[in-house]
């Protein structure tokens, strides 16, 4: 299940955050997500030598907390997506499918010519793909 | 040598260059942007944007008439089929149509379902009051009174406000005669 997705600028600034649980952790999630742009931040930074570095903007799975599992996305304008999911079993390939339609919603938003650039992301429509992509994860990975 | 026959818009659509969707919608949201910016008053923005159309409009009938070889239309009615079927498909490359002809067919609504200056477009709610595409109805305006026909644009429905498809409603004003430049007993 996921519970928070987070669209974070090139200057570490939030540009979207929506959590989808009704418990009233925001805060929590919050700090979770805040956290995990240090990592973010040390992934760029020490590039792994393992492994082809083709695909270098799906970034994997940041760190596992107590119940959480973080993962990030680094799109080449430097703009991170966050996923912060309670799932004990996450298929690769699902993250992966997730962030690319994001991305897809997240360039489709950009382009609106009334959304300032390095400002919070107010479109209702990405909001709304948003959801219907959280809620077909949720679906996916339920079988 | 018979005169060529008229194209469909089809046709001219697929011989002429085209431009990337994307790069054109761009622009136009840049275009519109930049003179909510400089004007600030919506209701301004709306003329503006009529004013440009219009001086598109002007431009685009003689390459409209050089491209499709179409011939005098009879009445009001074939000049909307006209603009519909082929204008609107060769420069835009959209399918419209035409509904809803008044009792004397001097008034008709252009139905567009799709429209590309508007992908991705959300109108903030500091302008609600914004045709957003405006352009379009300078554009038939000013095409239309090059050939002399003096009509009068508006926007009955408007995706960006929440309506289903996009209707613009051509109303004839006055359709003046032709007039020659040189005096006849001269």
């Amino acid at each position: 299940m996921i519970v928070c997705v987070a669209v974070v600028g090139h200057q570490n600034n939030p540009l979207y955050i929506q959590s989808f649980t009704d418990a009233d952790d925001a805060l929590k999630l919050h700090h979770i997500v805040h956290c995990s742009l240090d990592v973010v931040d040390e992934r760029v930074n020490n590039p792994k030598k393992s492994g082809p570095t083709l695909n270098d903007t799906f970034l994997g799975l940041l760190y596992p907390t107590e119940n959480y599992k973080v993962y990030g996305y680094l799109t080449n304008t430097k703009v991170k997506f966050i996923l912060v999911t309670t799932d004990l079993d996450v298929r690769d390939a699902d993250v992966r499918n997730f962030f690319r339609r994001f991305h897809a919603a997240y360039v489709d938003a950009v382009s609106n010519p009334f959304h300032v650039p390095d400002k919070k992301i107010t479109s209702r429509t990405f909001a709304d793909r948003v959801s219907t992509i959280v809620k077909s994860f949720g679906l996916s990975s339920a079988t | 040598m018979p005169p060529a026959a008229p194209r469909s818009g089809e046709a001219i659509f697929s011989s002429v260059d085209r431009v990337n969707a994307k790069l054109f919608t761009l622009t136009y949201g840049a275009i519109v942007r930049q003179l909510l910016n400089d004007l600030e008053e919506v209701e301004e923005v709306n003329k503006q944007l009529d004013q440009m159309g219009y001086n598109i409009g002007i431009r685009m009938i003689d390459e409209f008439l050089a491209k499709s070889n179409v011939s005098r239309c009879i009445d009001f009615k074939e000049t909307a089929e006209m603009i519909v079927n082929v204008g609107f498909k060769m420069f835009l490359g959209v399918t419209a149509s035409v509904t809803k002809w008044d009792a004397d067919g001097s008034c008709c609504s252009i139905v567009l379902e799709e429209n590309p200056l508007v992908d991705f477009v959300e109108l903030l709610d500091t302008c609600q009051g914004l045709y957003y595409c405006n352009i379009l109805s300078g554009v038939i305006r000013g095409a239309l009174e090059m050939v002399v026909m003096k009509t009068e644009v508006t926007w009955l429905r408007d995706m960006l406000r929440g309506d289903d498809a996009y209707e613009l409603q051509v109303k004839l004003l006055s359709q003046l005669p032709e007039e020659y430049p040189y005096k006849d007993d001269e």
